[in-house]
């Protein structure tokens, strides 16, 4: 019987069938769901403090807004009490510092040091959607700190942060070595990759049909993982606000938000399946390409493109937000020299993933089975 | 070059610094073929060879005429039971049939079908929707013998394939064997039993050290088996006057009597009468406390062939 096409496809999705739910529910890599669930479950946690904070501050009064912009520096605490009414928190503390008495260290004095007492206090208001944090030294207001309880705009900037530094480089790079590289490994490890073997199938499409297993798992659980962060981070906002956002461009982040971790997978993916037919021990690639990552900033335009991470970086609708006062080198370390379209971005990667994939499938054709020396 | 063998052609594998198999040109018909040998004499080796699980350094290897580097047309027509004792966790012994027969393209009714009957030739049909990495080691033999077989195949490679099967289902499998091979297949299996492909083999290939040492039709080497003298200890009480007794027998070619003359070796050729002499000696009021085949392990036995052979 002379195999064709589909007749290989079927087989690619056989094994596929049978790779997917070790890829689901192996052991090996149940620690994949921490990772992908964690943002999540801080946004979650985010959500639920401000919605337990709102409830608590609504049950003891909104204090007017107008009147708590008119707060000015330099007015006593009691005064501001008597305008803006019962604080929703009142915190008095005593701050010492020691301090160096005036005159003493100039000339022959010597230098007499004398504690300082401050009286310090922070009185809290909330005028059912900002909280005004206003902080009294020796009652007279020295600052004050008014912002949303839930700041849309501050939490898609943390979102872009949090999904940059923390799932495209750390989540999806350590989830996908831990399914990929057990497609072979693992079978190796249990002594079953003969199986395989021994089956009327071409390396290519054995391979094949595991990495497709593999990509859908990882898909399901990152994208599932982004989305599902990506609502944690829009529920405890007000719905109105969520809509309009929504409407304006927040389909638009969900999609490339989504569309970043399923390529993150794909790229990550051929990668460490790659790895694993070609390498033994897995921390050697992990930490080849994490450092290849990672220097990515430095390199020159065209190094840049053979890396995952630029092309993810470039499909990130909102940029990483970062601190002005961070040093030069950690600016270049943490966003690409160059952004990509999106077009060449999805091309790039996807051209990528192709060679890689192909020179796994070279080397798929000269594994051999010596499970004496795994 | 007919299509109808398996063919070894100048053949050597390493294993880094460690010699597999060394020159091995070998021509198998179709029949029951034994590779015979003891451990690490590189039976497995050759047989991962002719299947792809591992690639040959040198030479090549045709398999009814079809690389085994082609594997999507070679394990159409070829079946492995390997030795290798792990089985996949994720399936029962009847899922990992039926996946392997879907991989041959069979709908799933027909995997199916195929797969029952294959686990009725080994008896599995009770244990049929338990998880292999339950099943005890002779089950999982079993059932790797079942899934080798699932498909029909034409060159059955079976990796000590009769190891951990109880009476009864190790003679129903020779009997498949001897069926099998009957309709022009080739069954090449492999055993460090000299005795038991002795029963079953057309011809036999002896191999050690990776190299083949001698192949040909069973007879010749079964003549070589019972030419040599079998080796029993006795443990008795009056040594030297059995030991007389026992050289008056034409049989016993050499006897070794032990330092503390409560037992001893002896080298008979004749087995059965080795056996009548003993009773009789018994019988005759001599005390025998007990006696112990002392050369069944097959490496006694390649020392004689092999090491005195060459």
């Amino acid at each position: 019987m002379t195999a064709t096409i589909s007749f290989r496809a079927r087989q690619a999705c056989t094994i596929a069938r049978v790779e997917l739910r070790r890829a689901f529910f192996s052991k090996r890599s149940f620690w994949v769901y921490l990772l992908a669930l964690f943002p999540a479950v801080v946004f979650i946690g985010h959500g639920i403090e401000a919605k337990i904070d709102r409830q608590r501050w609504s049950a003891k009064g909104f204090t007017p807004a107008a009147l708590l912009d008119g707060i000015k520096q330099g007015e006593t605490s009691e005064a501001v009490r008597g305008r803006l009414g019962t604080p929703v928190s009142d915190e008095k503390w005593d701050h010492r510092r020691r301090v160096l008495r005036e005159g003493s260290g100039k000339d022959s004095e010597p230098r007499v040091w004398e504690e300082k007492r401050e009286q310090r206090r922070r009185l809290t208001y909330f005028d059912g959607r900002r909280r005004a944090d206003l902080w009294f030294e020796n009652g007279v207001l020295r600052s004050k700190s008014i912002r949303p309880l839930l700041n849309l705009e501050e939490d898609r900037q943390v979102f872009a942060g949090l999904f940059q530094y923390f799932y495209l480089r750390l989540a999806i790079f350590f989830g996908c070595l831990g399914i990929f590289m057990n497609l072979f490994r693992g079978d190796m490890l249990d002594k079953t990759l003969h199986f395989w073997f021994l089956a009327p199938i071409r390396r290519e499409v054995l391979l094949l049909g595991k990495y497709a297993a593999g990509l859908v798992a990882a898909v399901v659980i990152f994208t599932g993982g982004a989305l599902l962060c990506f609502a944690a981070m829009l529920w405890p906002h007000d719905p109105g606000e969520v809509q309009v956002y929504w409407q304006a461009s927040g389909l638009s982040h969900a999609f490339w938000y989504a569309a970043a971790a399923a390529l993150g997978c794909v790229g990550y993916g051929s990668v460490f399946l790659a790895a694993g037919l070609l390498l033994r021990n897995p921390i050697v690639p992990a930490a080849t390409l994490l450092l290849w990552e990672a220097i990515n900033g430095f390199l020159p335009a065209t190094l840049q493109k053979v890396s995952v991470l630029y092309y993810l970086q470039s499909l990130c609708p909102i940029p990483a937000p970062m601190d002005n006062s961070a040093p030069a080198f950690i600016r270049m370390l943490l966003s690409p020299a160059e952004p990509a379209s999106h077009f060449w971005s999805v091309a790039g990667l996807l051209a990528l993933t192709a060679l890689v994939l192909v020179v796994a499938a070279r080397a798929s054709r000269r594994i051999e089975i010596s499970y004496s020396t795994e | 070059m007919t299509t109808a063998e398996v063919i070894f052609d100048d053949i050597s594998k390493f294993y880094g610094e460690v010699l597999g198999v060394n020159r091995v040109s070998l021509r198998i018909p179709p029949g029951i073929t034994s590779l015979v040998g003891p451990n690490g004499s590189g039976k497995t080796t050759l047989m991962n060879l002719l299947t792809g699980l591992i690639l040959p350094d040198r030479g090549s290897i045709s398999v009814l005429g079809v690389s085994p580097r082609d594997p999507e047309t070679m394990m159409r027509f070829t079946g492995y039971a390997t030795q290798y004792d792990a089985a996949p966790r994720w399936a029962t012994g009847f899922e990992f049939i039926t996946t392997g027969l879907l991989l041959f393209g069979c709908s799933r009714a027909e995997a199916e079908e195929k797969a029952w009957k294959a686990l009725e030739w080994v008896s599995m049909t009770e244990a049929a929707h338990r998880k292999v990495a339950a099943y005890s080691k002779g089950m999982r033999q079993r059932v790797r013998l079942a899934q080798a077989i699932a498909h029909n195949p034409q060159v059955l490679v079976l990796d000590e394939p009769l190891n951990g099967l109880d009476p009864l289902v190790r003679a129903e499998t020779i009997a498949l064997f001897r069926a099998w091979a009957a309709e022009g297949r080739h069954v090449i299996l492999s055993s460090h039993v000299l005795q038991e492909v002795d029963v079953i083999s057309d011809q036999v290939i002896l191999i050690a050290n990776g190299m083949i040492v001698a192949e040909g039709e069973i007879r010749g080497v079964r003549e070589e088996i019972h030419d040599h003298p079998s080796q029993f200890v006795i443990r008795c009480r009056d040594a030297s006057r059995i030991a007389a007794l026992l050289f008056n027998e034409d049989h016993v070619t050499e006897i070794k009597l032990n330092d503390d003359r409560q037992g001893m070796l002896v080298l008979t050729k004749d087995r059965e009468q080795f056996a009548r002499a003993l009773s009789r000696i018994a019988l005759a009021g001599h005390e025998i406390d007990g006696v112990v085949p002392a050369d069944e392990n097959v490496d006694a036995l390649y020392e004689y062939l092999i090491g005195g052979g060459r």
